[in-house]
């Protein structure tokens, strides 16, 4: 499968969690989507750039309504634009071992849409027509995000913020099985 | 810091609260396929599963689109019925097996006024015949250890080794029933444990299926948009709920007396459409019986006429009933717990009125001193064998069940999927391929498996029938799953449900119970077969075989089915309850109080963080407005 010893140094291979073994075929994957850009030899910190057109064709993510949110969040620039740090992090958070306090703060970031670090109103309408595809009417969609809010905000200010969100996570067990992505 | 230790403590309170219930349509398909193939193997029972939250949760099954629960459900009475079957097998089946090899093979008295009885056919059978017979439950099958006719009152006594057959036959039918029924209420215990501990599930309802119903693992356009209509319905179940109780809330006076005399009036029609079911079965049967003589094809028509009648019923009241459904406008949750009532109350019905009418003819309507029961107390000349009768009917309602399933998958569902794969014209679309409706494959388990129960004294062998039966039902629904069926869209919210489908299937106990305890106390066993042919009721073997016993156990046996004993025993008992009942009690309020005081401790410690963050950054700043 190639020289492995001389695409990462000891350093890079200790700052990638992934998993020993599955960073190779992250690699591997991400060097796929564009050959001519992504060189072989990581060891000198290329400054390499993948397009977001190029991420959100992977199979993976391709029918994911939420792809452009993952790969904002994920990338350097918020623009979807991702390094293979940006992209090794995204499958890092998005595989079983990951945390569910960082799985969490993550979600946070993906349906936090104006990224204000709050989810208000305007944020979980979106989340909601990305959800059904917008076939909510407008009133529907109203009273959902009315009871989320309800349901959701401890502190009374009318938006989610992070602590609000992880506690109502906390509250459901399948969270970390749906909040992942095989690869 | 502050805040990594709060997270800590709300991560800790928020699991043991977790709701564990698990919508199991949430998952991608493939995901619960491969849960299925992995775990629910029912020859696997043995194998020891990881207890991770996830399998926790499946193993309290909660409903919700549960599939998964159906499936553990039937590996569950496989068990049960697995281990009846060795049992009965152990201490009835074997010895008879051995005292039958050892001496002289039951033999059948050919004189006397009641104990004449022939069940072998005469002359020559005809080939097919046998599996006709094998169909019926007559012929060879019904002189076999398959039916209580079979079993001899053999009673072996040497110097070191006794054994009673009749008292074994007794006491392993007791014993059944009572370890049936610890099975199931230690397993209705842990459904309520856990609806007590999780309080209740309409807690964050939308605000979970928002943030946590998308499954990041969906592969593919088509699973995509799946997702996404499930997602879509669920909301609007739960938007329908609140549109009804904000409609039912605003309802004039007069539409309300409308609406509830409209509920009244479709109460009572859904009650006469159970009533003209009932009574359909009762002629069938009647008929049936009346007509047993009969042979060959006709005959087994005639044969399986009652159960014929009552599969029907159970399809067709039901599908009324739904259209029922259309006028009472209850909300959505309701009508599913009603049409799951009604269809609850249909089945053990229809199950009632067959045991009803086959009493009915057995004893003459209970009259002793009519014509025909005057001789032997039962209706000799029908029925020389009573017992082995009934068993032949309960034998024949599983056989059927379980031909009417395979009939199904192979007549029904595999063309349908073919055609509405294969072809593209728009009836076809519409009507769609197969959906897997949960509730009403659940309830033809509890019926199957209550039809097992009644039938065990008379049938012994009807365990091992009914294991093997939901083995084959198990891997015929698994395929009918993976190829035939599309997910539910429609996933209707029950967390009650699985101690609902348990407290049916123990009525279903009760009733079996009934009937075997009318049976051993009341009714008078036939006096040409069984192993009680000599006794006036079967559960007078118990009296004479306590004269054998030493005087200090039969003082102490004395001592217990007396008053002095029994009394003082039912006051415990019901303090005991009470106890419990308080406890209980006690337990629930006291998780609502600790759910709203942790909230409570979350909210001020955000506070605080707040405020110390406020006052730090504060102090970083030249000018600082705190």
């Amino acid at each position: 499968m190639g020289n492995k010893q001389t695409i990462f140094t000891a350093q890079q291979l200790d700052a990638y969690q992934v998993g020993y073994g599955s960073h190779f075929l992250l690699f591997y994957r991400y060097r796929d989507l564009a050959p001519q850009l992504v060189p072989l030899d990581y060891t000198n910190q290329p400054d390499v750039k993948l397009p977001y057109e190029l991420i959100g064709s992977m199979p993976e993510l391709k029918d994911n309504p939420f792809r452009q949110r993952i790969a904002e969040v994920f990338s350097e620039d918020g623009e979807g634009n991702m390094t293979l740090d940006d992209f090794l992090d995204m499958f890092s958070v998005l595989s079983e071992m990951a945390p569910r306090d960082l799985k969490a703060y993550y979600a946070f970031k993906i349906y936090d849409f104006n990224n204000d670090d709050f989810i208000c109103k305007s944020d979980l309408e979106k989340t909601l027509n990305k959800l059904t595809r917008n076939e909510l009417t407008e009133d529907e969609v109203k009273m959902v995000c009315e009871k989320v809010i309800d349901e959701a905000d401890l502190d009374n200010d009318g938006r989610l913020s992070l602590e609000d969100f992880q506690n109502m996570i906390n509250r459901a067990p399948d969270f970390l099985s749906t909040f992942h992505i095989r690869i | 810091m502050l805040l990594f230790m709060l997270l800590n403590v709300c991560t800790v309170g928020g699991s043991y609260f977790t709701q564990i219930e698990l919508n199991m349509m949430t998952k991608s398909s493939d995901v619960v396929k491969n849960d299925i193939k992995n775990n629910l193997n029912p020859f696997n029972i043995f194998k020891t599963h990881k207890t991770s939250p996830l399998t926790l949760g499946l193993y309290s099954w909660n409903f919700g689109g549960g599939v998964q629960s159906y499936f553990l459900f039937l590996k569950f009475l496989v068990i049960l019925n697995f281990v009846s079957f060795l049992l009965i097998g152990g201490f009835v089946l074997i010895p008879s097996i051995v005292f039958n090899s050892l001496g002289e093979p039951p033999k059948l008295e050919s004189s006397g006024n009641c104990t004449i009885y022939e069940p072998n056919p005469q002359g020559l059978v005809v080939f097919y015949e046998y599996f006709l017979h094998l169909l019926s439950g007559t012929g060879f099958i019904e002189y076999s250890y398959m039916f209580y006719g079979y079993y001899d009152n053999t009673v072996v006594e040497d110097s070191s080794f006794s054994y009673n057959i009749p008292v074994a036959y007794l006491s392993t039918a007791v014993f059944y029933f009572a370890f049936c029924e610890y099975l199931l209420i230690s397993r209705m215990g842990k459904a309520t444990r856990v609806a007590v501990t999780t309080g209740g599930s309409d807690v964050s309802n939308y605000s979970l299926i928002v943030f946590t119903g998308w499954d990041f693992g969906c592969l593919g356009g088509k699973a995509t948009k799946l997702k996404q209509r499930n997602i879509y319905y669920r909301l609007q179940v739960d938007l329908e709920e609140e549109r009804l109780k904000k409609h039912a809330a605003s309802l004039t006076m007069c539409k309300k007396v409308t609406l509830y005399s409209l509920r009244v009036l479709s109460f009572f029609v859904a009650l006469g459409l159970v009533a003209a079911a009932c009574y359909s079965i009762f002629e069938a049967t009647k008929f049936s019986q009346d007509n047993s003589d009969k042979e060959g094809i006709l005959g087994l028509i005639y044969e399986y006429l009652p159960s014929i009648v009552i599969t029907a019923g159970n399809f067709l009241v039901p599908l009324l009933c739904d259209q029922l459904a259309l006028l009472e406008k209850y909300s959505p949750s309701s009508t599913v717990i009603v049409a799951l009532l009604r269809a609850v109350i249909l089945r053990l019905a229809s199950l009632c009125i067959l045991l009803f009418t086959l009493w009915d003819q057995i004893t003459c309507k209970g009259n002793q001193n009519d014509d025909e029961c005057n001789e032997c107390h039962y209706n000799y000349q029908e029925y020389p064998c009573w017992e082995t009768r009934v068993g032949q009917e309960m034998y024949k309602l599983t056989l059927f069940d379980l031909l009417v399933n395979i009939a199904l998958l192979v007549l029904v569902e595999f063309p349908r999927r073919m055609v509405v794969d294969n072809t593209s014209c728009k009836l076809s679309q519409w009507v769609g391929r197969q959906e897997f409706v949960v509730p009403s494959n659940v309830l033809g388990l509890v019926y199957g498996q209550t039809v097992v129960w009644t039938g065990a004294l008379f049938c012994p062998l009807l365990p091992l029938l009914n294991t093997a039966k939901f083995v084959i039902l198990f891997y015929c629904k698994k395929i009918t799953l993976f190829y035939n069926c599309r997910p539910a869209l429609r996933t209707f919210r029950s967390t009650s449900s699985s101690f609902f489908f348990l407290a049916v299937l123990l009525f279903g106990w009760i009733i079996a119970l009934v009937v075997m305890i009318y049976s051993v106390a009341v009714m008078h066993p036939s006096q040409a077969c069984g192993p009680f042919r000599s006794f006036d009721n079967m559960w007078q073997i118990v009296p004479n075989s306590t004269y054998y016993l030493p005087d200090v156990t039969k003082e102490f046996i004395f001592f217990i089915g007396s008053q002095a004993f029994s009394v003082p025993l039912s006051a415990l008992s019901c303090v005991v309850m009470c106890y419990v009942i308080a406890l209980a009690s006690i337990h629930g309020r006291s998780v609502v109080m600790l759910k709203a005081q942790l909230k409570l401790v979350c909210l001020s410690f955000f506070f605080i963080y707040n405020q110390m963050f406020n006052s730090f950054s504060c102090l970083m700043q030249p000018i600082c407005y705190p």
